[in-house]
């Protein structure tokens, strides 16, 4: 799925009669499918921004987003949540899994919102698991596993559903070496073998320099492409 | 759900108390609207309920010819206990001395309810049937004795619970009433003695039945005007009366009852909303998943049904619990706190359900208003 971003700005409100906070400016942005796009900058630069603008998790304001030739950035709220459970998959550096489901449900909770039968969703599940090495962790808590099994759960749940689109904002920031290399080489290869799109928040600069495009941020602006 | 329970306890416990004091003033009510009670002119130190002086036969005679009169029940109603105020009360121990076999006079209470043993029956002498905290706080049984003044009474019945009056009444054959005033009143006892009384003479009052179609009211009036020497309680004045004095427990009934709601409710919708606010992130992953609001909102809704039955269901056992607890201790004085009828246990049921699922739907529409990305954040 192409991705095309115009003109991405996005303005957070002041607390407490501080002045309005600029996050993003201006931004281009262009992923092809098949492409891993490293998104690279200094904290506070706006990279998590544009990753949840990108997947539609806040409203954009100012500028549109395409995936295709889809305008989702200005569908409606029912019309969003229908794209970000079918298009899109998001790794994120917390993890993000709920305390209350083993991982085996964490990884189907993706199936869940999008209408698929759970038994179809239930058999890609533990194959994915398998693929992974968390297979025998299907039973667990999340507070039962290590970060690395979480991440590669959380993983599981981003491409249960094969998303064309798969944003993963810092998805090895919490991770050692082993277990980062995992991620990121499932990622390339989510790329490489479905032809899905990648955009990867990362400060890791052998993440950054394996993907096939790279975008700057400082303060809130393209540094560089 | 402990947090639930125990408000819910807090309802159920305090709304069974005003139950329980409400029962009792309808009972009362009801009661004084079923019947018109009569009693002989002046003060009866002797009578209790009606607080008159004697009623004649003659003048039961005179009453029955009253247009519009059914049936004219010469009773004596005497108190237990003699060191208590004989006048008016719903809460003393009466003795109650009736026709036995013949239906009551009054319409809303023609035969009362048997728990256990069996009714006065026509000819019986000697025998009572107890109201059951009369029975609990004596501790009689059917089969024991009851001794008053010097005569004793085997206990052949026990009535089921009214909630009212007849709880603490021992009642017994009119003849052996009659003999129970006459050893207790050396006064009364003189004057039968010199032959100025009969027997069927000594009533301490009389309930008066209506023919279909009469109103009460009315009929009370008449009798009071046509028979002299009678003091005739007009029932809707007596509910009225008594309506005004119980207008503490009245109020006390509402204010207990809007306590429990408070409580009980805001507990609830407590607990419940800050379950749901808990969860602000998890919701904000099922969003970033796909979740449409109405798919948080049937989950929600559907956990907080869940948590509120449950919590509402062992909030009725403790407060059930509870309200057993304490009164197998009052009972022993014949006083019973608690009355878990069903309509407040079904009020409780749907409230909580209710008010769940309406905390329930507010906190998930807060929180839906909130973009992924912001719950997200909110919730870490």
């Amino acid at each position: 799925m192409r991705v095309r971003a115009r003109g991405l700005g996005k303005v957070y409100p002041g607390v407490d009669g501080a002045p309005p906070v600029r996050v993003l400016d201006d931004i281009n942005l262009d992923a092809d499918p098949g492409q891993v796009l490293a998104v690279v900058g200094q904290s506070g630069s706006g990279k998590s921004t544009l990753l949840n603008l990108l997947g539609l998790l806040e409203p954009v304001g100012a500028g549109e987003i395409r995936f295709d030739e889809a305008r989702v950035s200005h569908l409606g709220r029912r019309a969003q949540c229908r794209v970000r459970g079918t298009q899109i998959g998001y790794v994120f550096q917390t993890f993000l899994l709920l305390a209350s489901l083993t991982a085996l449900d964490n990884v189907l909770l993706a199936a869940r919102y999008v209408g698929r039968e759970r038994r179809e969703a239930e058999r890609d599940a533990l194959a994915l698991m398998e693929r992974l090495g968390v297979l025998h962790r299907r039973g667990h808590y999340p507070a039962q596993l290590s970060g690395g099994e979480q991440q590669r759960v959380a993983y599981c749940r981003a491409v249960l559903n094969r998303p064309p689109l798969l944003l993963a904002d810092e998805p090895t920031g919490n991770l050692d070496d082993m277990h980062a290399r995992v991620i990121l080489d499932e990622l390339r290869a989510q790329a490489r073998e479905r032809g899905a799109t990648v955009i990867l928040v990362t400060h890791r600069l052998d993440a950054a320099a394996t993907a096939d495009a790279c975008l700057r941020l400082a303060a809130g602006r393209l540094a560089s492409d | 759900m402990l947090g639930i329970a125990v408000g819910m306890a807090g309802l159920v416990a305090l709304g069974a108390m005003a139950e329980r004091i409400g029962r009792f003033i309808e009972g009362g009510d009801r009661f004084v609207l079923g019947q018109i009670s009569v009693a002989g002119e002046g003060m009866g130190m002797g009578a209790g309920f009606t607080a008159g002086g004697l009623l004649t036969a003659a003048r039961m005679a005179e009453i029955a010819r009253v247009p519009g009169v059914a049936v004219v029940q010469p009773q004596v109603m005497l108190p237990i206990n003699t060191s208590t105020s004989s006048f008016l009360t719903l809460t003393q121990e009466l003795l109650m001395g009736v026709d036995p076999g013949a239906p009551l006079a009054n319409r809303n209470y023609r035969t009362l309810p048997l728990r256990v043993g069996r009714n006065l029956a026509a000819g019986n002498r000697g025998v009572t049937v107890l109201g059951t905290d009369f029975a609990a706080s004596h501790k009689l049984d059917v089969g024991s004795t009851l001794t008053v003044g010097a005569l004793e009474f085997k206990v052949v019945g026990i009535l089921d619970k009214t909630l009212t009056a007849p709880d603490r009444f021992a009642m017994v054959a009119l003849e052996d009433a009659r003999d129970v005033w006459l050893r207790r009143d050396p006064l009364l006892f003189r004057v039968f003695g010199s032959g100025g009384l009969t027997r069927a003479d000594l009533n301490s009052g009389a309930a008066v039945g209506w023919q279909d179609g009469v109103d009460p009211d009315a009929l009370a009036r008449r009798i009071q005007d046509t028979v002299k020497g009678v003091n005739v309680t007009i029932p809707g004045e007596l509910s009225q009366l008594l309506r005004a004095s119980t207008a503490f427990f009245s109020a006390l009934l509402v204010g207990v009852g809007t306590l429990a709601l408070v409580i009980g409710g805001l507990s609830l919708a407590n607990t419940v909303t800050a379950a749901v606010f808990e969860r602000i992130r998890d919701f904000g992953v099922k969003r970033a998943l796909g979740a449409t609001d109405l798919h948080l909102l049937r989950e929600v809704l559907g956990e907080a049904l869940a948590v509120s039955v449950w919590g509402v269901t062992i909030g009725l056992a403790m407060a059930v619990v509870i309200g057993f607890a304490v009164d197998s201790r009052t009972l022993r004085e014949g006083q019973q706190l608690f009355y878990f009828s069903p309509r407040l246990i079904g009020f409780t049921v749907v409230f909580a359900v209710l008010l769940g699922g309406l905390a329930a739907a507010y906190a998930t529409l807060r929180i839906t208003r909130l973009s992924p990305a912001e719950a997200i954040r909110r919730g870490s």
